[in-house]
């Protein structure tokens, strides 16, 4: 009993409500519909809580850097602690449309999140020099297609050279979109099996740990 | 070759990173504290994304996702403004939601740099954000099916009976376009799934540009009107006669890139030099 | 000034990039927080209190997640977790197979290679070919598939996703050079114009270049010793 409860009763939930959500856009059955818009509504609540996750992690992290008091980090573990206090507090208590919740988050968050994502094109440009060599076939095709673009995606050389954008259109409609649809239609097969195998038991990842019980099985 | 050429090649090769990032920000900073002025040609893209907005008639609703995070907001904020212009002087209905956390505060960003006031656009009335709705697709399918059913409030926590806008709208089907301003892939195929789909809501997308290439199949199907990089904001810009942010980047793109082109030259020709001199 | 501090791990790490990438993550967290308490209230405490009882259900469920920390009733965090993945599998797959598979292969299908202008033509079915070449590739994962004469269908489809990512690979570098633009225009237009800025700019740029010394070789502060 105790063994099905906690490894199969899982199962059987997340075929139900697969069920349930796949045959509500399929059949239309007295009942459903309602039944799936409170699901999803559950979706909703319970992914608002696994947003929580992230800070539960860290601070069991940091506040271990704290007390081993880990050289050259746990002063910045103590400022990140607070940063996660502040914005929590504020947030809460202030609600996340105050001007001092807006405040806070303009001048730290939305700065080092632009700045961060940014600063990456420093490391990407580098690897345009020193890694972007013509060693065999696929490379070439790699760089001649990367090239092609690098010149359409320059507006001056693209307004004052027309066959830059006439290359450029047949690239993206003829080999990315091909290849990327090819990508796409195998993706999409294996999601499909993914979601039957998770459905029926086959794939357990979701389950998390298992005892050594649950793994006999 | 002599030891000295294939020294020389070596050096040639190994240029230390700091020389590379200083000749990019060079790059960058240059033509940002003195523009240059470069042409800026307007892809079909960005006409086909101009032309869905401008034939929607009056009072056309139009649900908006601001789904980008912080991090996309130099790429994709300036598309967002050039849009918000463009659908707020033609008196559309815009209902916007988001399916990334920093998105109702970067709305705010973006109406600030809007101005709606000047087209006579009031909150409430020609536009309203319901809020930040956690759960990606799970959202997507609860707000397409029964958007009331959903949310009651918007993302000021005031109920959304309270605002005129709100009259008459309940699902997906309330909607005659579907725009999408994102940085995940997640959001901008989920809509795909979620919306066009079952609904057949016609939908466009501004996306990054490293993002276009997943997306392309989608508009190559038919299930997407348009496909914009937010790096295309200069030329709705330039189609809206509205200069922002985005044509602004014109000149330090232009330069960039073709610096980036050389750096791919040098490095093919250091390479070649280094092996043909037996290095 | 936090702009400037992330950029300077372009060049090297250093105490003022560390600051601000722990503010960033401190930061981050504290905003998840923030947007998942604000989603817990209103679209599961609102409703509640209007009269729908059953969502108190999923209340429960939402604080069983966190028993995934404990070390004996871990197992119960399955429960929620199973709501939500087949939530998620029921929603993805009931459209997949129209947008991604039955779509796709319709679009690739409609394709005219006949009746149409030479390099069209020629154009639509390299696509075709692509488009089969790259599933083949996928789906076919036997070693035996992909050698001597099939190996060309293999080799084919490699060729086209490297003219794809050669593709991807240069709008990944359009993207973030606007991003960097976007910094760069924010720090000249709106920064540096503020009262102090022109001083405070050269200040933090010595700073910067003084942390980015290795430590050893800079007189303050020292390197503490291991204990």
């Amino acid at each position: 009993m105790s063994l099905f409860v906690r490894r199969q009763l899982p199962i059987i939930i997340v075929f139900i409500t697969a069920l349930l959500v796949m045959v509500d856009y399929f059949l239309k059955i007295e009942g459903t519909s309602p039944a799936v818009r409170d699901l999803q509504n559950w979706g909703i609540i319970l992914t608002a809580f696994t947003l929580g996750f992230g800070a539960v992690n860290l601070f069991y992290l940091h506040t271990r850097h704290i007390s081993r008091r880990t050289r050259g980090q746990w002063p910045f573990s103590i400022w990140l602690l607070v940063m996660i206090a502040a914005f929590s507090i504020v947030g809460v208590a202030l609600t996340p449309a105050s001007k001092e919740y807006s405040w806070m988050y303009n001048s730290t968050y939305f700065a080092l999140s632009a700045t961060i994502y940014s600063s990456t094109g420093f490391f990407i440009a580098s690897g345009v020099y020193r890694s972007l060599k013509v060693r065999n076939l696929e490379a070439a095709i790699l760089l001649l297609a990367g090239g092609a673009t690098l010149l359409r995606n320059a507006p001056v050389l693209a307004a004052n050279v027309p066959f830059l954008i006439s290359l450029d259109s047949w690239l993206s409609a003829v080999p990315t979109t091909s290849a990327q649809r090819g990508i796409m239609i195998g993706a999409s097969l294996g999601a499909i099996a993914l979601g039957v195998r998770t459905m029926i038991g086959r794939e357990t990842g979701f389950l998390g740990r298992l005892t050594e019980a649950e793994r006999g099985r | 070759m002599s030891k000295q050429g294939k020294g020389l090649w070596r050096r040639l090769e190994e240029v230390p990173r700091e020389v590379l990032y200083l000749l990019i920000f060079l790059a960058i900073i240059v033509p940002t504290v003195s523009p240059i002025g470069l042409a800026v040609p307007i892809s079909d893209e960005a006409k086909a994304w101009y032309n869905t907005v401008d034939k929607l008639p009056a009072g056309t609703a139009v649900f908006v996702d601001f789904g980008y995070s912080g991090g996309g907001e130099p790429e994709l904020g300036p598309m967002a403004v050039a849009t918000y212009h463009h659908m707020l002087r033609k008196k559309l209905k815009v209902i916007a939601m988001s399916t990334s956390l920093e998105g109702p505060l970067l709305f705010e960003r973006a109406m600030a740099e809007v101005g709606p006031e000047k087209y006579g656009a009031k909150y409430g009335v020609d536009y309203v954000h319901i809020g930040y709705i956690a759960g990606t697709e799970t959202a997507m399918a609860a707000v397409g099916k029964d958007l009331r059913a959903t949310t009651t409030t918007d993302y000021k926590k005031v109920s959304l009976d309270q605002y005129p806008i709100m009259a008459g709208i309940k699902d997906a089907s309330s909607f005659q376009l579907l725009i999408c301003f994102t940085t995940g892939g997640d959001q901008s195929e989920g809509w795909v799934r979620q919306w066009v789909t079952p609904y057949k809501t016609p939908y466009i997308a501004n996306v990054l540009a490293l993002m276009i290439p997943t997306m392309l199949p989608y508009r190559k199907a038919g299930q997407l009107l348009s496909l914009t990089a937010g790096a295309q904001a200069g030329e709705v810009e330039l189609l809206i006669k509205v200069p922002g942010r985005g044509i602004k980047s014109a000149d330090v793109i232009s330069v960039c890139h073709l610096l980036m082109v050389a750096f791919v030259i040098l490095g093919n020709i250091a390479y070649y030099g280094r092996k043909a001199s037996g290095g | 000034m936090f702009s400037l501090w992330i950029f300077s791990i372009a060049f090297r790490d250093n105490v003022f990039f560390k600051f601000a990438e722990h503010t960033f993550v401190g930061a981050a967290a504290g905003h998840n927080i923030v947007y998942g308490v604000d989603n817990v209230l209103r679209y599961g405490w609102t409703p509640f209190t209007k009269g729908a009882l059953l969502y108190v259900v999923a209340f429960l469920l939402g604080i069983v997640l966190y028993t995934r920390y404990h070390k004996k009733y871990f197992w119960m965090s399955r429960f929620p977790l199973s709501v939500m993945v087949g939530i998620g599998i029921g929603l993805s797959m009931r459209a997949t197979v129209t947008a991604e598979f039955i779509a796709q292969i319709q679009s690739t299908a409609a394709l005219k290679i006949l009746g149409v202008d030479a390099w069209t033509g020629f154009s639509n079915l390299l696509f075709i070919i692509i488009v089969l070449t790259v599933v083949y590739f996928f789906i076919f994962t036997f070693p035996s598939v992909h050698k001597g004469n099939l190996g060309i269908i293999s080799k084919f489809a490699r060729y086209a996703m490297m003219a794809s990512f050669g593709y991807s690979f240069a709008n990944a570098l359009l993207s973030r050079f606007n991003m960097i633009f976007g910094r760069v225009d924010f720090l000249y237009t709106s920064w540096l114009p503020l009262p102090g800025a022109m001083v405070a700019l050269p200040i933090v740029l010595i700073l910067l270049a003084y942390a980015m010394i290795p430590a050893q070789k800079r007189p303050w502060p020292k390197p503490s010793k291991p204990s």
